[in-house]
C-alpha cells in the first residue's frame, strides 16, 4: 500500500503501525480499522489512546466513511490520524479531506497525479462561503 | 449586468466554481475514454453531472434551480437544443429540462455554453442532494406567506458538492414552499420544507420521508418551527442519520422514507436530536448577514400596474369567451393589484407533455422579456409560468402564446397530463407513457368539455419508479410489462396537496390499446353520476371506486 | 451479465450495446463489428450466442461500447425484436417518427 497525503503539510506518519479491527481492540491498541457499519460511539471512550483510525470503503459509492470521519473530529475531538482505505476514487479526495481524513492508502504502483490534481481543482467551497464550519 | 428577476445573480466566485466543475468533469470523461475509470466508476460520476445513458443516446438533464429561468438562459437552452440535440427539450416534473440525443464527447462543450449563462447540470441525478424545487408561483401568488426562493438558493449552495453527502444511499430530493397552498408536494419529498414568517424571523416546518416510487409514502412532520439560523444544522443532522443508517443493501429500500418507516418518525427525530445536541451551533449557523447577502442578489421588480389594468382585463374577458376560459384555467391571483400570474400550458392537445421546440423557447424568451421582466418558471406539472403580467396586457399575451401553440386553456384540467418519457426514451421503463398522453389529450381537446369536466389530474408513469407521479394523480396510470408487451394499471384518488394521499389500485392492468377508452369511460361515468359542484375526488369519496371500476372494465 | 432469457420456437438472438462516445445503439454483425442498424446484426442460435456474448464483453472497452447484452428476435430482414422495448431501440421512438433509425445506414 502506498500512502497519499491529503493534508498539507502531511501529518507525521504512522506507517508501520499495526491496525486491528474494532472487535480485536485491546488496551495496547494504537490503531483501529472501522467498517462502514461501525457506530463511532462504540470506540468513543478508547479514542484518546489511539493514534490512527482507518475508515473503509468497500465500494466508492458507500459514503458512510465520510460521516464517520466527521463524527470522529467533531463529536469526539479526535486529533490523531484518520486514514481512508478501500475502493476510493481521486474524485473523492477533496471530500475526504474536508471531512477530516488525512491520507488515503492506495494500491502499490497507483498514479498519484489524479489525486494531486483533484486536491487543487477547486479554489473554494459553497459551504465555506455560507460560513459553515 | 442587473440582477435577474426571480433568481440569484452569479458573482465571480460562482462562475469560477462552474469552470472548475466543468474541468473536473472533462477530466473524468478523459479518464473514462482512456480506460482508467471503468463504466461502473464513471456512471455515478457522470450522473452527478446530469448525464444518463438512456435508450437511444446520452441524456443531459440541466438544472433549473427552484424552477426559475431568465430569458437569456432560455435562449441558451434553445441553442443547445438546436446545436447539440434534435431541436427540442423536455421540461421535467422536477422543474428541470432534459435533452434526449446528447453525445458524451460534446458534453464538456455544452456545459461550457451553459456556464456562459450561469447554468449547469450539477446534481440533477446521482445519489446526492438533487436540484432543489420550489413553488412555481413564489414571490407572486396572493396566497403566499413568504417568498421561499432566497432559502431555496441557500439550499442549492449548501448542497452543492457537499463533502459529506455526495455518496448517499440513494437520491435525495428537497422541496421548499412559502404558501399554505402546497404547490410543491412537500409531503412527497425526502425533505419537504414549508417556510413562514414569524415575529422572530422566518421559521420552517419540516417533513421527512415522503416519496413515490415502489413504496409511496406521505412524509411526516419532524419539526414544526425550525428557526432560520438552525435550518442548515437541522438538515445536516437529518442527512447524517440517513447517511449512516440508510440501507445500502437494496436499491429499492435505500431512500430515507424506508429508514423513517423503520425507526418511526419519533425514533428518527430522537436520532436527529442526539446529533443536534453534539453539533456546535456556531459551525452551522445560517447568519442573517449571509441570508441578506444572498437576498441582495435577487432583483426586486417594479410590480406597479397601470391605472385601470383590472378594468381592462374585465372588459377583455367579457368580449372574448375563449380568452375568458383561458383566464379561468390558466391564471392565478397575484399579490400586486393589476398583476396576474400566468401558467403557459406546454400541453397542446395531441402533443408530447412538456416538450418544447427550440423555436418555441426562443419565442417564449422574447415574450417573457416583453410581459414578465424576462423571467420564466418551470412547474412540476411540466408547464411554464410568467409570474408578473400586467392585467391590461393579458389578452395580447394570450394571443401571442396561441401563435406558438402554447395557448391551450387546460391547466389542471384533463388535458394537463403529466407523463414521464416512458419506454420511447427511458432505459428503465416498461411501457410508453407519451402515446397515451397524446391520445387522451387529443380525445379531450375541446376546451369547453375540459372545463365542464373540471379539475382532473391524470399522471402517467412508464414504470414503478413513478417519474410521472401516478400515485398522486386523481387518475394514475402505471405501465407494467407482461411478456414484453405494455399494460397499464389504473389508480384512483391520489393527490399531492395538503390532503396528500396515494391513489388506490382499481383492478387488473389493461392492455395499452384499451387504455384511452377505459379512461374515457371513467370520465363519462363521473359526468353522469356527479352531483352539482362535485369534483372528481368528491364523487369518488362519496361513492367509492365501484362505479368507476365497472366503467373501466366494461367490455363494449 | 448473463440473465435468464426466454426464447420461443424459431427465435434467435442478436447482440446489442451503446457506443461509449455518443451513446448510440449498435448491433454486432457476423464479423464482430458494431453496426448502427439491426439490419446488419448477426442472428445467433440459442446454443451459440454465449461465446459471442463473452467475446463481445471481453473487447467492450477496446471497441468503445457499453452495456453489451443479448436481445431475442424473430429472424428476418431486418430481424424483429420480440419485446416492445427492443423494437423501440431497433427502430426509434414511436412518438418521433422523424427520428426513426435508418436501417440501411
Amino acid at each position: 500500500m502506498k500512502r497519499f497525503d491529503l493534508s498539507s503539510p502531511p501529518r507525521s506518519g504512522h506507517d508501520g503501525i499495526a491496525v486491528v479491527p474494532v472487535d480485536e481492540m485491546e488496551e495496547s491498541t494504537r490503531a483501529v480499522r472501522l467498517t462502514p457499519e461501525t457506530d463511532v460511539e462504540a470506540i468513543g471512550p478508547a479514542l484518546a489512546a489511539l493514534d490512527v483510525v482507518v475508515v473503509t470503503f468497500p465500494v466508492f459509492r458507500d459514503g458512510r466513511g465520510f460521516t464517520q470521519a466527521r463524527a470522529l473530529r467533531e463529536y469526539y475531538g479526535f486529533t490523531g490520524e484518520i486514514r481512508a482505505e478501500g475502493h476510493i476514487l481521486p474524485d473523492q479526495a477533496r471530500f475526504l479531506h474536508l471531512c477530516g481524513v488525512d491520507c488515503v492508502m492506495l494500491p502499490e504502483g497507483s498514479d498519484p497525479t489524479p489525486w494531486q490534481e483533484a486536491l487543487t481543482l477547486f479554489s473554494g467551497s459553497y459551504q465555506d462561503r455560507l460560513g459553515l464550519r | 449586468m442587473n440582477a435577474p428577476v426571480g433568481h440569484y445573480l452569479y458573482n465571480a466566485a460562482d462562475r469560477g466554481f462552474l469552470g472548475e466543475r466543468i474541468a473536473e468533469f472533462e477530466g473524468q470523461v478523459r479518464r473514462r475514454l482512456e480506460g482508467s475509470l471503468s463504466e461502473e466508476e464513471f456512471k455515478p460520476l457522470r450522473l452527478m453531472n446530469g448525464l444518463y445513458l438512456q435508450l437511444h443516446a446520452y441524456m443531459l438533464r440541466v438544472a433549473i434551480p427552484y424552477g426559475v429561468l431568465d430569458s437569456r438562459q432560455l435562449r441558451k437552452l434553445a441553442h443547445v437544443a438546436r446545436r447539440y440535440d434534435r431541436g427540442y427539450g423536455h421540461f421535467t416534473t422536477r422543474q428541470n429540462i432534459q435533452f434526449n440525443w446528447i453525445r458524451l464527447e460534446d458534453t464538456p462543450a455544452i456545459l461550457r455554453e451553459l456556464a456562459d449563462v450561469d447554468m449547469h447540470a450539477i446534481q440533477t441525478s446521482g445519489n446526492c442532494i438533487r436540484n432543489v424545487t420550489s413553488d412555481q408561483f413564489a414571490g407572486a401568488a396572493a396566497d403566499e406567506l413568504m417568498d421561499p426562493r432566497v432559502h431555496a438558493e441557500i439550499l442549492r449552495q449548501w448542497s452543492t458538492l457537499h463533502p459529506e453527502f455526495t455518496f448517499l444511499p440513494r437520491k435525495f430530493k428537497i422541496a421548499i414552499s412559502g404558501s399554505p397552498q402546497d404547490r410543491v408536494a412537500a409531503r412527497f419529498h425526502d425533505i419537504g420544507i414549508l417556510a413562514r414568517p414569524s415575529e422572530a424571523g422566518p421559521v420552517f416546518r419540516i417533513f421527512v420521508g415522503g416519496g413515490l416510487g415502489r413504496t409511496p409514502l406521505v412524509g411526516q412532520e419532524m419539526f414544526d418551527s425550525v428557526p432560520e439560523e438552525r435550518l442548515l444544522m437541522t438538515l445536516e443532522a437529518i442527512l447524517r442519520v440517513y447517511n449512516a443508517y440508510g440501507r445500502r443493501d437494496n436499491i429499492y429500500k435505500a431512500r430515507i422514507k424506508i429508514l423513517v418507516q423503520a425507526l418511526g418518525i419519533d425514533g428518527y427525530r430522537a436520532e436527529v436530536e442526539q446529533e443536534l445536541a453534539r453539533m456546535n451551533p456556531d459551525h452551522y449557523r445560517l447568519s442573517p448577514e449571509t441570508v441578506e447577502a444572498i437576498r441582495a442578489r435577487f432583483a426586486a421588480p417594479d410590480l406597479s400596474a397601470p391605472e385601470g389594468a383590472s378594468d381592462a382585463l374585465a372588459r377583455d374577458r367579457r368580449d372574448n369567451p375563449d380568452f375568458a376560459r383561458w383566464v379561468r384555467s390558466n391564471t392565478h391571483p397575484h399579490f400586486a393589484p393589476g398583476r396576474i400570474v400566468v401558467t403557459v400550458s406546454v400541453k397542446p392537445a395531441g402533443e408530447i407533455p412538456g416538450d418544447a421546440s427550440a423555436d418555441q423557447m426562443d419565442a417564449l424568451a422574447d415574450i417573457a422579456d416583453r410581459y414578465s421582466f424576462g423571467e420564466i418558471r418551470v412547474t412540476h406539472l411540466q408547464n411554464l409560468v410568467l409570474a408578473h403580467v400586467a392585467q391590461d396586457r393579458l389578452l395580447a399575451l394570450w394571443q401571442e402564446l396561441q401563435a406558438i401553440d402554447l395557448g391551450d386553456a387546460n391547466h389542471e384540467l384533463i388535458g394537463d397530463i403529466v407523463a414521464c418519457p416512458g419506454l420511447d426514451y427511458c432505459a428503465l421503463a416498461n411501457a410508453r407513457s407519451i402515446p397515451i398522453a397524446q391520445k387522451l389529450s387529443a380525445r379531450f381537446a375541446d376546451s369547453t368539455l375540459q372545463e365542464k369536466i373540471g379539475p382532473l389530474r391524470i399522471n402517467i408513469s412508464g414504470c414503478i419508479n413513478a417519474c410521472g407521479h401516478h400515485h398522486v394523480g386523481h387518475i394514475g396510470l402505471l405501465g407494467v410489462d407482461k411478456r414484453g408487451e405494455e399494460f397499464f394499471q389504473i389508480t384512483l384518488g391520489g393527490r399531492a396537496d395538503d390532503l396528500a394521499r396515494t391513489g388506490a389500485i382499481l383492478g387488473a392492468a389493461l392492455p395499452e390499446d384499451d387504455m384511452v377508452d377505459a379512461i374515457a369511460r371513467i370520465v363519462d361515468r363521473y359526468l353522469s353520476i356527479r352531483e352539482t359542484g362535485e369534483g372528481f375526488l368528491d364523487t369518488l369519496t362519496r361513492l367509492g371506486d365501484a362505479p368507476f371500476k365497472e366503467a373501466a372494465y366494461e367490455t363494449v | 451479465m448473463k440473465r435468464a432469457i426466454r426464447i420461443g420456437q424459431g427465435e434467435g438472438l442478436v447482440l446489442t450495446a451503446n457506443r461509449l462516445l455518443d451513446g448510440n445503439i449498435v448491433w454486432r454483425d457476423e464479423s464482430g463489428i458494431w453496426r448502427p442498424s439491426i439490419a446488419h446484426a448477426a442472428v445467433l442460435t440459442p446454443d451459440h450466442y454465449e461465446s459471442a456474448l463473452d467475446s463481445a464483453l471481453a473487447t467492450a472497452q477496446k471497441d468503445a461500447v457499453v452495456g453489451v447484452y443479448e436481445v431475442v428476435v424473430r429472424p428476418g430482414r431486418p430481424p424483429q425484436p420480440v419485446s416492445v422495448r427492443e423494437r423501440i431501440r431497433a427502430f426509434g421512438p414511436t412518438v418521433h417518427p422523424q427520428f426513426a433509425t435508418e436501417l440501411e445506414a
